[in-house]
């Protein structure tokens, strides 16, 4: 839930990055974190295995600017993409105001796609969110891979509710800031 | 109490004279235990109100956020060994200890402290200290809808150009919006 601090004069948000393991979560927070001017960026802090899979969390303060006076400071997070740490993405979706499902658009993971995604639809039911009002963005990743389904594909496996979707390769920027705008514009307009 | 409390509600405001009233418990308790820095955190992890050296400021943002992960964390073992919630979390280092403990379920509580202070006094105050934070806790909870409806006129939509104008969208911002960043990327 978003904290709005009046005293402060701060509007606080928590975006989760959501998907299944090594589709790009943590590459979008990597190239965000790149391309914040160096004066108002803080430290991309990364909970990460010994081969660098994310075990915990990867989190990046992000501050967007003052409307009205009040400063708008979102908090991204990765989840862990691994099936072992389902309790621990539990975790990390607790106060959630915004997910991004990042997707692998590659044709031999469309079924773990398939099974993150009705896993996250679970989570979200369980934290008593109404999923169809929930702010969700999805991103369809390594869409320049030769192995990537088409877009109208994917739609029809992934996106049957028809929330914003955004075509992608993080690891060059393709996509990233459109997804986080749409995601934070959503979350926006819940407050 | 808690239970009235919309599991869909999206937004909690916390006004000026809860943010004082929060502020003084923390200092309080910040005196009487000798500890370095003391924070209330919200469930996601971010700082509601702190106390201590601004030098460690952004230390303090990263701790929240794991410190949020780690009370989630032990409320998922909670639930796998069929326990209502653990209340409180210890970390004791060589230099510097921190102790946790839940507000209502909602907020945290974290104190950070050297080895000048000792722990049972820093648990029986930051005891003391959870009881006045969750009576403030009720008032923001009780006077949050009226709140929103207030404050949410006109704020929505700046925000969204200012979104906008931040990632180098055409649409024109709001006026009366200000925006102190330069665009990026």
């Amino acid at each position: 839930m978003a904290l709005i601090n009046v005293a402060a004069r701060e509007i606080h948000g928590k975006i989760v990055y959501y998907g299944p393991g090594l589709c790009g979560k943590t590459t979008n927070l990597q190239f965000i974190h790149g391309k914040i001017p160096q004066n108002g960026r803080s430290d991309l802090l990364s909970i990460a295995t010994e081969t660098e899979r994310t075990l915990f969390f990867d989190f990046l303060p992000l501050d967007l600017g003052k409307v009205h006076g009040f400063t708008i400071r979102f908090h991204l997070y990765t989840v862990p993409g691994q099936i072992l740490y389902e309790r621990t993405r539990v975790a990390v979706l607790n106060g959630a105001d915004g997910v991004v499902f990042v997707a692998d658009a590659q044709r031999d993971r469309l079924a773990d796609n398939l099974q993150s995604l009705r896993e996250l639809a679970h989570n979200l039911t369980n934290q008593g969110k109404r999923l169809l009002e929930f702010p969700l963005v999805m991103q369809y990743n390594k869409m320049d891979l030769p192995t990537a389904l088409p877009t109208p594909v994917l739609d029809r496996y992934l996106n049957t509710i028809k929330v914003p979707r955004f075509e992608a390769v993080a690891v060059k920027g393709t996509g990233v800031f459109e997804t986080l705008r749409a995601i934070s514009k959503l979350v926006v307009n819940k407050l | 109490m808690f239970d009235r409390l919309d599991p869909t509600l999206t937004s909690l405001i916390v006004s000026s004279e809860e943010s004082e009233a929060i502020g003084a418990c923390l200092k309080r308790l910040m005196d009487e235990t000798g500890a370095t820095h003391i924070m209330l955190l919200d469930r996601a992890g971010q700082i509601i109100s702190w106390q201590g050296g601004e030098s460690r400021m952004q230390e303090m943002m990263h701790l929240g956020a794991l410190l949020a992960g780690a009370y989630a964390t032990s409320r998922e073992m909670a639930r796998l060994l069929k326990e209502d919630g653990f209340r409180v979390l210890v970390q004791e280092g060589m230099r510097e200890k921190i102790f946790t403990e839940t507000v209502e379920d909602r907020w945290l509580l974290v104190v950070v402290f050297d080895h000048q202070a000792h722990l049972g006094l820093v648990k029986v105050l930051a005891k003391r200290a959870t009881q006045s934070l969750t009576g403030i806790l009720h008032l923001v909870i009780q006077n949050n809808e009226s709140r929103r409806s207030q404050f949410r006129g006109g704020i929505r939509k700046a925000a969204v150009d200012t979104i906008d104008l931040l990632f180098n969208d055409d649409s024109a911002p709001s006026p009366g919006q200000t925006t102190e960043k330069k665009p990026w990327p």
